[in-house]
């Protein structure tokens, strides 16, 4: 069993075992991830009847998202398997949402700032895992139509990423051998800074 | 070799059954006693397992629904799978398994010969209500009675106000601080700190002259968890040992202050221990708590005591006269903080960040009285609004203009001048108006904090005024002062001991909190 916290978008957190999702909260809320990630936590163990030490690691959408909703759920599912001494299994969290697709799909999320996170998924191979050929990527409102126009791509647009197959995912490729997604956050932005010229004195 | 646990099942006897007799070889149960156990309407047994599913503890919990009570019947674990937390483990998913059937209370029994597992319950609040003499038999060992109060969940406030007084005295706490540029862990037990690790991201600000929000933000994230774990093992201390987590909620940068919020709420609930969110401030003053090598002032913090808080985002000058109780804000900058107008002036003269110990290095060769630059808000039709605030902005404008008539008459800045003739107007002003705030409210004591602190001029003026004033000066050590988690360990510990429940767990992280909020 894995705990699962996404906040690349809204708040997802879900406690998963191999036969599904066991509980979930979600709220597509883009602000309040700091207020809600520890009821939502609390909640999904009470009602999966988890206890912290049963779970075998946790689950963590990496983004791409607003950076400052984004490292909410990072930091508490970092800080998280550091208490009951159990792995991080980061994940991409648009792959998230790309699998279970048995089509070629378009992720897109808000970025904000008027411009749209998005990756590329081929369709998936026998293991039935998400293939991402293209992205995580940013690109401005207005210049969509460059990477709406590559045909064969079935376009989901995602409001809230659900941890839930966040964490089945993640515990699909642990159990199938394959590396972890990224271990730092997408943020796909420099910090925004623009650098002051020092005014000149003589000395 | 790593194991999990499970819930356990009817095919699982035979591994119990083994364990049982190697654990209690003098009374273990029967087999047909375990088989009603595990097939038990009312009852709760779980499994440790290896990789290869081979049991290697387990435990078992009775709790009716509705009963409002539950006991732990038993936990064993083998002898060579001890020592690595499964034995914690089982019994703190029972716990949580107490909590969901609504169990307000959790009993057990334990035999007097066995501290080691009497102290694991004690770790998790279980405490000695009894001892049933003999009760081992055919050994003859007393059994001693723990319960454990499960007061709506350890992470709620408690329903009944009498819990209030039954918080430890010396709790064990770790702190996380993330409001600016600081990531600070601190753990503290009681007035004595055990760790205070500090890492921060100035040197990654240093190129924009001030700290960056997002880069404040980025650096808490990567530093957090790391720094944890070296608060952890310089203090010499486990996770599952912390009476209680604590975090700064605010004041400070929002995105700053979520990291840290988002982190120590998944701490407190994956270790089990109540959630404390501090006042930044508060914790300023806290530090103090844990001040025992004063830099100036000698014996313990007296209370009342009027603290000034001097740093790169703040300038706050309280009143304290209770610690987890009542604090009061008397003025506090209504422009730049003090540490940010010590930036910009750098920045003008052409000195790189952080300013403060720039100034300071080239104002050694300046003439504090060479330029009387302004005292923000000292002015008679100022001090009937904002006594006790200050202004930074028209100082750092008047050093500008100094800076640039200079330049206009083809002169050359007389930088050590500029620079301790600002630095003496800083100091000036802010300890006017300490002083008077002292001496206004009959409080002769004045608590120096915040990173400002680190500045020379600034400590030995107020040695001097103090002692001019007859205000007796406390300034803790500068790793005290500056930034840290062991102040917001301190502040938790001082509202544990003091039977402040814990905050909720959907508090948020505030910017501008107000310094009467001691507790979020």
């Amino acid at each position: 069993m894995l705990l699962a916290i996404d906040t690349s978008t809204g708040t997802s957190v879900a406690v998963v075992g191999r036969t599904g999702t066991l509980a979930e909260r979600t709220s597509a809320d883009t602000r309040g991830h700091a207020e809600v990630i520890g009821t939502f936590i609390t909640e999904v163990l009470a009602e999966a009847d988890v206890a912290p030490p049963a779970l075998e690691g946790v689950a963590v959408g990496m983004g791409p998202g607003p950076f400052t909703g984004l490292r909410v759920g990072i930091a508490a599912a970092r800080v998280f398997a550091l208490g009951i001494d159990r792995p991080v299994l980061p994940v991409v969290s648009h792959d998230a949402v790309a699998y279970g697709r048995s089509e070629r799909v378009l992720v897109v999320t808000d970025a904000r700032r008027r411009e749209l996170a998005w990756s590329r998924y081929a369709a998936p191979g026998a293991d039935g895992l998400p293939v991402r050929v293209e992205g995580p990527a940013l690109t401005p409102v207005a210049e969509f139509d460059t990477v709406t126009s590559v045909a064969g791509y079935v376009r989901i647009d995602a409001a809230t990423i659900d941890a839930g197959l966040l964490g089945i995912l993640a515990l699909a490729r642990r159990d199938a051998g394959l590396p972890p997604g990224p271990s730092a956050p997408v943020y796909l932005r420099a910090p925004d800074v623009t650098l002051a010229a020092p005014k000149k004195v003589t000395p | 070799m790593s194991w999990t646990l499970r819930p356990a099942a009817a095919s699982d006897l035979d591994a119990i059954d083994a364990l049982e007799h190697a654990t209690f070889p003098s009374d273990a149960w029967s087999r047909d006693m375990l088989a009603i156990e595990l097939a038990g309407e009312h009852t709760h047994y779980l499994v440790a397992v290896d990789d290869a599913d081979a049991v290697l503890g387990y435990a078992g919990l009775l709790a009716p629904r509705g009963s409002g009570q539950g006991d732990i019947q038993t936990i064993a674990v083998a002898a060579s799978a001890r020592r690595r937390g499964i034995g914690a483990a089982l019994l703190d998913a029972l716990l949580a398994e107490a909590r969901s059937r609504d169990a307000r209370e959790v009993f057990l029994e334990v035999r007097a010969d066995n501290p080691v597992a009497e102290a694991l319950y004690a770790s998790r609040g279980f405490e000695r209500i009894a001892v049933r003499p003999a009760y081992y038999q055919p050994d003859g060992v007393d059994a001693v009675v723990m319960r454990r109060i499960v007061p709506g969940g350890r992470n709620e406030a408690p329903e009944s106000a009498n819990l209030h007084d039954s918080g430890p005295r010396r709790p064990l706490v770790l702190g996380i601080e993330t409001s600016c540029d600081e990531t600070g862990i601190g753990i503290v037990r009681g007035d004595e700190m055990l760790a205070n690790v500090i890492a921060s991201s100035m040197d990654e600000h240093a190129r924009y002259g001030g700290v960056v929000p997002e880069i404040a933000a980025r650096a808490h994230l990567e530093a957090l968890a790391p720094a944890i774990e070296q608060a952890l093992q310089e203090a010499g201390v486990a996770l599952d040992e912390l009476d209680a987590v604590a975090v700064t909620s605010g004041p400070g940068l929002a995105g700053a202050l979520m990291v840290g919020v988002g982190a120590a709420k998944a701490l407190a609930i994956a270790t089990g221990a109540p959630f404390y969110a501090v006042n930044h401030l508060v914790g300023h003053v806290g530090a103090d708590v844990l001040n025992h090598e004063p830099l100036v002032g000698d014996g313990g913090l007296e209370l009342p005591t009027v603290a000034l808080l001097v740093s790169g985002g703040h300038t706050s000058l309280l009143l304290v006269r209770d610690l987890t109780s009542d604090v009061e804000l008397l003025g506090e900058t209504i422009d730049d903080a003090a540490g940010e107008a010590f930036d910009k002036v750098a920045r003008l003269l052409g000195l790189p960040y952080p300013g403060g110990p720039e100034i300071d290095r080239v104002a050694a060769d300046g003439d504090p009285h060479a330029i009387r630059f302004p005292r923000g808000l000292t002015a008679a039709k100022d001090l009937e609004r904002h006594r006790y605030d200050f202004s930074f902005s028209g100082l750092k404008t008047a050093v500008a203009r100094h800076v640039e008539a200079a330049q206009a008459a083809g002169e050359s800045v007389p930088v050590a001048d500029v620079a301790a003739s600002f630095r003496e107007a800083v100091v000036d002003v802010l300890l006017t108006k300490a002083l008077a705030a002292c001496r206004d409210l009959g409080v002769p004591r004045l608590l120096l904090g915040g990173g400002v602190v680190a500045n020379r001029r600034l400590r030995d003026a107020a040695v001097e005024r103090c002692a001019a004033a007859g205000v007796a000066l406390r300034i803790p050590p500068l790793r005290l002062c500056t930034d840290n988690g062991a102040m917001i360990a301190s502040l938790a510990a001082q509202l544990i001991a003091a039977g402040h429940p814990p905050s909720r767990l959907d508090v948020g992280a505030d910017s501008t909190l107000p310094v009467t909020v001691i507790q979020a």
